[in-house]
């Protein structure tokens, strides 16, 4: 007969209460993801040695390597009659093509808390309506990792036609659920584990997470591709006022 | 692309039409509840005018959203010789935010509609979509309930169906010959080309109410 552990036991143990946690978490049957961006410390920069030390650490808690990953980004700039007109238009008109969702297309402005799920379909309207023009595109590309019930992506974010890298990235999906609020305290106890794992290699830098307030995208607490849209679009805001900030 | 023809008929036959086509068919009507909102670019944004129609389907539980781009037509002399008009379309699902969208990037209401009918759905050598419904305009901004038939008596019927530039000629035979099953009720054309409302209408209406569609036409 296999003894039952006193209620002391379970918690006193970290691993086998967040283990308990998932088991229950997962009657919610659904997904969550956050986005992390790196965030290098004062006077460094990204590279490949720094997004190798971050693969390598998601191997050394258990991440079995999986396929590659990506997704695109691209940045539209309205096409004027009259130039000096621009600032009547949307800066940060983003649309984003995710991996797990071939067939959607995301718009999103911003600034004006707009995310709009369309089919891909809605690139070849664009083209036709010639009022706004793709300005910059940026890959966001990896390779996926299995780690128990999470799903990891890290990878690096690089502009089209370049190798010259922008940042590094790293999503984390649990898949077992989608209410936010009760996913944030899973995913505390993921960043536990992860940050743990991380100290030891004295980085020049931390993973950082800015959660967009999606209320005010009109998003609900459910997790859809949507919310992850817009955690795309929050993490390259981000990106780019650093790269504006260094220039 | 979409191959496409359009007619109009007085709403008094319309019952007949809706006859004929069920046994043409053989499939059941589908409710048409349409808000059509046309959009256009405003006046510095993009090197040529562009516009573009979101449609709200109202007969859903939850109303969805679909985003069309209407192109041009095909021209040249084998354009001409054919009686459907043959065009570029795109559409593509949208959620109901796209209106916001549209307008932050600076396009402009131009006009909206109501088209309240039927449609039917089926294939018949192409994919055909026939839509008969009244045009109606809104006297409020977006107050479909309240909106107001534009040629009372009169609905509008469309016949369309998808292609590509490598079946468009075995679409528009199809279409055409389907047309043809239609001619005593109705006349139809390219979109453009008004030929009013055909004299066959009322005995060929009368006929069909008469046996319930079993009259060969």
């Amino acid at each position: 007969m296999v003894s039952r552990p006193e209620t002391s036991e379970i918690e006193s143990d970290p691993v086998l209460v967040t283990c308990l946690n998932f088991q229950i978490l997962k009657l919610f049957g659904v997904i969550l993801q956050r986005v992390l961006h790196w965030q290098p410390n004062a006077g460094t920069t990204v590279n490949t040695q720094i997004l190798n030390e971050v693969s390598q650490c998601v191997e050394s808690i258990n991440g079995v390597k999986g396929g590659r990953w990506k997704a695109t980004l691209t940045l539209y700039k309205p096409a004027l009659r009259e130039q000096s007109l621009v600032g009547e238009f949307p800066r940060d008109f983003w649309g984003i093509s995710l991996p797990e969702q071939p067939n959607k297309y995301y718009f999103i402005i911003r600034t004006q808390r707009i995310v709009m799920e369309a089919d891909s379909s809605i690139q070849a309207i664009m083209e036709k309506l010639q009022s706004y023009k793709s300005r910059a595109a940026l890959y966001f590309e990896g390779f996926q990792y299995q780690v128990g019930d999470f799903q990891l992506r890290v990878g690096k974010v690089v502009p089209n036609h370049s190798e010259n890298m922008r940042g590094i990235i790293m999503e984390v999906e649990y898949l077992p659920l989608s209410s936010m609020e009760k996913a944030r305290l899973v995913m505390e106890d993921f960043f536990d584990i992860w940050q743990e794992a991380v100290s030891k290699r004295s980085l020049p830098g931390h993973f950082m997470h800015i959660e967009p307030n999606f209320a005010e995208f009109g998003l609900s607490d459910h997790y859809s591709s949507q919310h992850t849209a817009v955690q795309y679009a929050t993490v390259m805001a981000q990106l780019m006022a650093v790269q504006a900030v260094r220039n | 692309m979409e191959c496409v023809v359009q007619g109009i008929i007085e709403t008094q036959h319309v019952e007949a039409l809706e006859i004929l086509l069920q046994g043409l068919c053989g499939v059941h009507k589908e409710r048409l509840r349409m808000h059509e909102l046309c959009l256009k670019s405003g006046p510095n944004l993009g090197h040529v005018p562009s516009e573009v129609r979101l449609l709200c389907d109202l007969e859903q539980p939850e109303p969805t959203w679909t985003v069309k781009h209407v192109g041009g037509a095909m021209r040249g002399a084998g354009a001409d010789q054919i009686s459907v008009l043959v065009r570029t379309m795109v559409e593509s699902k949208a959620s109901k935010n796209v209106l916001r969208l549209f307008y932050a990037l600076g396009y402009k209401l131009d006009h909206e509609l109501l088209r309240v009918g039927f449609a039917f759905h089926f294939k018949r050598g192409a994919r055909i979509t026939v839509r008969v419904s009244s045009v109606n305009k809104m006297l409020k901004l977006h107050a479909t309930d309240e909106a107001v038939p534009v040629t009372p008596g009169i609905q509008m019927v469309e016949v369309t169906s998808p292609a590509t530039s490598e079946n468009y000629s075995e679409v528009v035979a199809a279409m055409s010959s389907f047309c043809e099953y239609l001619a005593p009720l109705l006349h139809l054309s390219k979109p453009g080309v008004s030929t009013g409302v055909v004299p066959t209408a009322a005995a060929a209406a009368a006929s069909l109410m008469s046996d319930g569609g079993g009259t060969t036409l």
